[in-house]
């Protein structure tokens, strides 16, 4: 990249010289105000064959990475990973890689739409109606509710103060991702072991053995490109030291695959063997046994995990004779009954090896993790289908394809006068709505997004346009903002921001002078690092220390995984995959990039252990149906026979099974949420896990699109 | 061919022991390179177009199994088996940077190339792939569009190699370690992909294909491939 800067003005502004490899810019397409200039004096983004770079965040989950965009005669081309981001370092996944795909989609909205639900009955409206409608909705402001999703925290911010300047109900969020990653679990379980209600930070960089319940941190799991970069520091430490990775699930993850000691436990079970592990390990150290894994024994934790003893002891020396061994709790072990209690028996192996605050062992993040929980979901579709409320706004979730169909979410919506979308594209949930308002996507947007778990300091990544939007959408701040300007009444009265980027200065204001890498005398010039440098952090690592409050002296109290008929139930596993909470199914270069264990593309797949489906005469590529055994809804997969899978289970793949957001993601696969229990374990979270099915062979068969036959599956057949 | 020695031997490290088979690599490589997506049909054909791919062999059974990934991509050989074959010179080596180029404006698609390759790097544009507007707006310039019967495979970047020693050369130096990324390298998560000048022995790369788990893919055909992998697989060493 060039060191010629053509925007001197700029950077004498700022004062900035150039720092990182690439050029970035303050502004640019982002500019609010318009200034004429000569024809001769062009931008340079404007300038043919000369690539400009704008930093900004990823929107594609809510990790907050920081990327950076190269950008091409007003085009956005390529994404790439912010060297100095402190949740990435320069890394990118699949997903941020295709969200080229997602702001240039064919399938996009293109303005503001009056629909009829359920049809594609759609009327074209201008903005000033849009934001009437808007107006109207938040009027009656008793009976309006608000469903959100994890990214857009400036967003959310703002809702919060308009819900409680006019006193109506707070914001909901909610994706499935956080859900299948049991975060509502892991937050609660920190609340009640170390009295703060965040998401805990587990620095495996410099830990020597890693235990690992159920967390799939290299592919979904909170902030996945951190956590693989965690890994490789993990894998090559100083010396030639190599760190150990045990991973129980019952389902090998790609996590799991990179582990050196794959143990598949029954789900529900990890409580248990955590407990027996805490145990032994006491044991072996001469430690007086705490209370919280005093109550049982390892023939007993042996018998329900389904993972024999000697194992367990080995496990439990190599966690002994380590310096700083992590204990995770992740996904697959909160979305069970036991949960919480699971979460907390796992926490608390890292207190019994006085491992928090310390390299290598368990921090905790700032800030809350303002994830739902589904009880409250559940108490809102209450409300919906009592008739008390009469306007919904959702952004940035699709509940009618994330929500267990059983909790009856897309039902109660029927029940509501005025559905208010801002989808992007004709999701399920825009099909079910009276008004759709499209947001700019991710890369034309401003904004801001809290760091919760991938860093280990204190960061905020900042959001910025970076292609003018090419199509006629709306910020939904400035939506909201417009409509609070004239709905009158207490919001009127404290809401007073000019604009999107107002509220974001107002409200990035008191970073100023917080100390942070950088610093700046005013706001303007504050606000050109912010986006110059993609948001702000602190320089050195810094994070709370929890504290060691004698929390192994709780005992704790574990169900019975349920028993199963053997070969006519099973378990089912939702993992997640590359399309994240099933927005990214209408990326074909996500359904085209393989899943990295089946090799599969552009479908869903059920995976189940051939011993037993050679039991049930099931071969691959058979279509089966799956009930689940409790709510008695089924679905149609097809299977993968999967070598990797405790016999007792099976498991499918999450995102999949759209039956609207375009053409690329329609018509592919099924979507489990149709057949998810509806139960919920002791912290709200839904206990995915705890969903049992049974397989019936339908006598159809459909090949899928493996890439492990380099041949192609259709020669096969 | 033989090879002339020169400034520039462009080759990859890529590490097993930390590649964790995540296929961001893939998915940014078809990004990088206006790589067509070709759909489920075609994929289900074995016609995908990706210049990387993850190749995934299952080790073992139950409970003691294990996947084990090993990115493949074009090897660069020094003495590649594709050149030889070409009737009309459209896969030759690039004598700069001593690597293999496929001329998309001479390609005829006999597809020799592809039979002769041992590593199966070489994919065909079957058909020319629908790409609707505007999703066309986010084409990499730097990369030609390729359509229906052109045969093509990873070129290690060249276009970023190409700009980074535009860039050198107007500074007056030399292109510095690391100062060229292909797409993939950039990407990897874990860093498990090092690319550099190994005609520079003290470049990082070079020194880290000197390390005892080196090994090369079909080394026994002596196709001096530019990709030397790490061996990877559990508790080596300990």
């Amino acid at each position: 990249m060039s060191d010629n800067i053509s925007r001197r003005d700029f950077l004498k502004l700022s004062g900035l010289g150039i720092t990182a490899a690439a050029v970035m810019t303050g502004c640019g397409p982002s500019s609010r105000y318009v200034v004429r200039h000569a024809y001769v004096d062009m931008p340079e983004y404007n300038q043919t064959g000369v690539s400009t770079f704008y930093a900004t965040t990823c929107q594609e989950c809510p990790a907050g990475c920081g990327i950076i965009v190269r950008t091409q005669e007003g085009r956005a081309i390529k994404i790439e990973g912010n060297p100095n981001h402190p949740v990435n370092l320069g890394k990118i996944c699949s997903r941020g890689l295709t969200s080229v795909q997602g702001l240039y989609n064919p399938d996009r909205i293109g303005g503001p739409q009056k629909r009829s639900r359920g049809e594609q009955n759609i009327t074209p409206m201008n903005w000033e109606d849009a934001v009437t409608v808007v107006t109207n909705g938040l009027a009656n402001s008793g009976k309006v509710a608000f469903l959100l999703g994890l990214t857009s925290d400036h967003l959310f911010d703002l809702v919060t103060e308009i819900t409680t300047a006019a006193n109506s109900m707070p914001p909901f969020r909610y994706s499935s991702l956080a859900t299948l990653e049991g975060r509502a679990t892991l937050v609660k379980a920190t609340e009640e072991m170390f009295g703060k209600p965040n998401l805990p930070y587990f620095d495996i960089s410099n830990s020597d053995v890693i235990l690992n319940f159920g967390a799939s941190f290299l592919e979904t799991w909170i902030s996945p490109l951190a956590y693989s970069r965690g890994f490789k520091n993990f894998r090559k430490q100083k010396f030639g030291k190599r760190g150990y990775l045990i991973s129980f699930e019952p389902r090998q993850s790609l996590t799991s695959a990179n582990a050196d000691l794959w143990v598949p436990a029954l789900p529900g079970s990890e409580g248990y063997l955590a407990m027996a592990i805490g145990k032994i390990v006491a044991q072996i150290k001469s430690l007086p046994i705490p209370l919280m894994y005093e109550n049982i024994t390892i023939s007993d934790a042996s018998k329900i995990s389904g993972v024999s003893e000697t194992k367990l002891q080995e496990i439990a020396e190599i966690v002994a004779r380590a310096e700083h061994p992590i204990a995770i709790p992740g996904g697959g072990a909160l979305v069970t009954e036991n949960g919480l209690q699971t979460a907390k028996a796992i926490l608390g192996l890292n207190i019994l090896h006085k491992n928090l605050g310390v390299p290598g062992g368990v921090y905790l993040t700032n800030g809350d993790s303002p994830t739902t929980n589904l009880d409250e979901i559940a108490k809102l579709i209450q409300e919906m289908n009592a008739g008390n409320i009469a306007t919904i706004f959702i952004h940035g979730t699709n509940p009618v394809f994330e929500l267990p169909k059983s909790l009856g979410f897309t039902e109660a919506l029927k029940k509501v006068p005025t559905v208010i979308s801002f989808s992007s594209f004709e999701d399920e949930t825009v099909i079910e709505s009276d008004y759709v308002f499209p947001d700019h996507t991710g890369l034309e947007s401003f904004g801001y997004q809290r760091v919760l778990a991938g860093s280990d300091r204190e960061a905020i990544s900042s959001v910025q346009p970076v292609v003018q939007p090419i199509h006629d959408t709306k910020a939904t701040v400035d939506v909201f903002l417009a409509a609070a300007t004239s709905v009158g009444g207490d919001i009127s009265a404290k809401i007073k921001y000019t604009d999107e980027v107002d509220f974001l200065q107002q409200k990035i204001t008191p970073l100023l002078d917080s100390g942070g890498f950088y610093n700046a005398p005013e706001l303007p010039t504050f606000w050109s690092k912010w986006l110059q440098y993609g948001g702000w952090w602190k320089p050195e690592m810094g994070l709370e220390i929890p504290e060691d409050n004698n929390q192994l002296s709780e005992k704790i109290d574990l169900k019975l995984p349920k028993q199963l008929s053997e070969n006519k139930e099973f378990h089912l596993i939702t993992f997640g995959t590359q399309m994240g909470d099933g927005h990214g199914a209408n990326r074909p270069w996500l359904q085209e990039t393989p899943d990295p264990m089946t090799t599969l593309t552009w479908n869903s797949w059920i995976e189940i252990n051939p011993d037993t489906a050679d039991k049930l005469g099931i071969h691959d590529d058979d279509i089966v149906s799956v009930a689940s055994t409790t709510g008695g809804e089924s679905i149609e997969v097809v299977v993968y026979r999967y070598p990797a899978i405790r016999p007792d289970c099976v498991a499918m793949p999450f995102g999949q099974g759209h039956t609207a957001l375009g053409r690329y993601a329609e018509g592919r696969g099924s979507n489990p949420a149709e057949i998810w229990s509806s139960l919920l374990n002791q912290a709200g979270n839904l206990a995915v896990f705890e969903t049992k099915v049974s397989i019936t062979p339908t006598g159809k068969r459909r090949p899928l699109a493996r890439q492990e036959s380099k041949a192609g599956v259709y020669g096969e057949h | 061919m033989a090879e002339k020695e020169g400034k520039e031997k462009w080759g990859m490290v890529i590490d097993l022991d930390i590649c964790t088979g995540c296929q961001a690599c893939v998915t940014a490589c078809s990004m990088e390179n206006n790589i067509p997506f070709v759909g489920e049909d075609e994929m289900a054909y074995g016609r995908g177009m990706q210049w990387m791919r993850i190749r995934r062999y299952w080790e073992g059974e139950y409970p003691e199994v294990a996947p084990a990934h090993e990115p493949m991509l074009c090897q660069q050989c020094g003495n590649a088996p594709c050149e030889p074959v070409c009737p009309v010179f459209a896969s030759v080596h690039s004598e700069q940077e001593q690597i293999n180029l496929q001329v998309y404006n001479r390609c005829i698609g006999t597809r020799y190339c592809a039979n002769n390759c041992p590593f199966s790097a070489r994919t065909f544009n079957w058909f020319d792939y629908e790409l609707p507007a505007p999703m066309n707006s986010y084409l990499n310039p730097d990369v030609s569009v390729r359509r229906r019967g052109i045969m093509e495979k990873c070129t290690f970047c060249v276009q970023r190699i190409v700009k980074g020693r535009q860039n050198a050369s107007a500074s007056g130096r030399e292109i510095a370690d690391g100062e060229v990324v292909p797409a993939c390298a950039q990407a990897c998560p874990t860093d498990a992909i090092v690319f550099g000048n190994l005609s520079d022995p003290e470049s990082r790369v070079s020194q880290i294909a000197r390390s005892d788990r080196a090994f090369r893919e079909l080394e026994e055909l002596g196709t001096d491939s530019r990709v030397t992998y790490l061996k990877g697989g559990k508790n080596y060493g300990s």
